[in-house]
């Protein structure tokens, strides 16, 4: 569904992404792990096309996005839960999550999609004339994730759900995400908590300073030594 | 004594409504694109010369003109994001306000090549409306009333339909905006358009109350610019707010001295609050 190939991406003469190719296949969660400053945001944000790829390819349902600006990829079916729940404060949360539905694919199902969501997400529907920023931290996390559901994705991408979190909180993410899985999203997670994040995932990738330097599914992930060390803390 | 602070209260409101609306599109603007339309006052200019030119060269009638005046504006705002405001959009924020700032004096010297430095106006005689002991002017009535329901579509626009949500999230977080699908681009020539069209009421409404000539512009830059600042830069209710404390404390204070007097409090009030809340009334700290 989508292939990354051997992209490089800059942050002006800063190399943030060195040839870092990857693939998700239909209704697969994959997740990619790694420390801080690794790059994992900046992968999301090439494939979005926030970030500008250099070299390489993106590909979506075997058309080429690399090059793409954000809207064209967004209506193609990608969809993103930025980092840190970043909903748009002074936006009502029913505001939140219309924009959500704005490209034109999206718009003509809005209504049907947001009531489908304020079932699934109660708390959202008592609030949803309330201003996004009164959200506790949580409740802003499962903002950003319902506004994402909004532009009938195939593909969401999610950074760093559960990041400042409790963990009862960051318990109630990973089963959304659970949730989505089941209902057939392909997911591209990416994750510092390595150990949650693998309890989700069908296929890991390891990045370090934007390269990558291990790949497999959740059980050689969870077998291999160096990763049980540095990242899985066993 | 008591009637004549009424009156001149009255007038305050009237005059304020105005203000609302001139500085509503200059707020709009720095508020979704992050950059000071300098020249907004001269687009108020232009405005009203063209209405003035359409009515009397092209003997349009007078409504036609004003809606002829209004598109011509809507494009011209349009014309300058394409040409200077896209061109400088991640340039340092002095190389855009040098830009615009020298746009003042491209307007107002085209200004008076095409129209030359004469004051022109359209004779427009409306009548003095009396309630008991107060007299309002009419033009300035209509001014009012016109600019209350522009203000009241503005808002139904900002809220009640896609490209107002989009409007409003481009303001707020212009990154997490083209994540969600919208292209800010398209997002600016809207806002530029509705600033420019709003330049065109504004002088639509000016045409019974005023003259014009190239000059003409400068003050309601500087006032505009005033009421914004002092409301809280980009907050539109601040600004709606501010203009009417600017209208009321103006008109009154002309009453009781003169309205030179007044112009000066208006900007004394305006650097105390400065220096007491540089945020303005409803803006958040920087």
């Amino acid at each position: 569904m989508l292939t990354v190939d051997a992209i490089d991406t800059y942050y002006g003469e800063f190399q943030a992404l060195e040839g870092v190719s990857l693939k998700v296949e239909k209704g697969q969660t994959v997740i990619v792990v790694g420390p801080n400053g690794a790059g994992k945001s900046t992968l999301l944000k090439t494939i979005l096309g926030l970030q500008k790829a250099r070299t390489g390819s993106i590909k979506f349902q075997g058309e080429e996005i690399s090059g793409l600006a954000p809207h064209k990829v967004v209506e193609r079916g990608i969809s993103m839960v930025p980092e840190g729940g970043r909903v748009f404060p002074d936006l009502s949360v029913q505001d939140n999550l219309r924009v959500g539905s704005y490209n034109p694919v999206a718009r003509p199902n809005a209504q049907r999609q947001m009531e489908q969501i304020f079932s699934l997400f109660p708390i959202l529907s008592d609030r949803k004339r309330q201003a996004a920023g009164s959200l506790s931290g949580g409740e802003r996390q499962m903002l950003a994730i319902a506004r994402s559901l909004m532009s009938c994705p195939q593909l969401i991408m999610l950074d760093e759900p559960s990041l400042g979190l409790a963990p009862l909180v960051v318990n109630m993410v990973f089963d959304f995400i659970q949730q989505m899985k089941k209902e057939g999203y392909a997911i591209l997670l990416v994750e510092q908590n390595a150990n949650k994040a693998l309890k989700v995932a069908d296929y890991a990738y390891l990045v370090e300073s934007g390269k990558l330097v291990y790949e497999g599914d959740r059980d050689s992930f969870d077998k291999n030594p160096y990763i049980k060390t540095a990242y899985l803390g066993l | 004594m008591l009637e004549e602070l009424l009156m001149a209260f009255i007038n305050g409101i009237l005059l304020g409504g105005v203000l609302a609306l001139l500085a509503f599109g200059l707020n709009l603007i720095f508020g979704v694109v992050k950059i000071i339309h300098m020249a907004y006052g001269q687009f108020v200019m232009l405005g009203f010369y063209f209405i003035y030119y359409f009515h009397t060269a092209w003997h349009m009638p007078l409504l036609v003109a004003m809606a002829g005046g209004i598109v011509v504006m809507g494009l011209l705002g349009m014309l300058v994001q394409l040409l200077i405001i896209n061109p400088l959009l991640n340039a340092p924020r002095l190389n855009q306000l040098l830009a615009l700032a020298s746009l003042i004096i491209v307007l107002e010297n085209l200004a008076q090549v095409l129209w030359g430095a004469d004051y022109r106006g359209i004779p427009i005689s409306m009548p003095i409306i009396q309630f008991g002991d107060i007299f309002i002017r009419s033009s300035y009535l209509l001014a009012f009333l016109g600019a209350i329901a522009t203000l009241g579509i503005l808002y139904l626009f900002l809220h009640k339909t896609y490209f107002g949500l989009a409007i409003r999230s481009v303001a707020q977080d212009v990154e997490i905006a083209k994540g969600m699908g919208i292209n800010p681009k398209v997002i600016y020539y809207i806002t530029l358009a509705a600033g420019g069209a709003l330049t065109g009421v504004v002088a639509a409404f000016f045409i019974p109350i005023y003259t014009v000539h190239p000059h003409f512009g400068a003050s309601f830059t500087l006032m505009a610019f005033v009421i914004v600042v002092f409301g809280g830069m980009g907050n539109l209710m601040g600004g709606f707010i501010s203009a009417f404390i600017i209208g009321v404390v103006t008109s009154i204070t002309a009453v009781l001295t003169s309205t030179e007097v007044a112009d000066i409090l208006a900007l004394v009030l305006f650097i105390l609050m400065m220096m007491v809340r540089p945020q303005g009334i409803l803006g958040a700290k920087a």
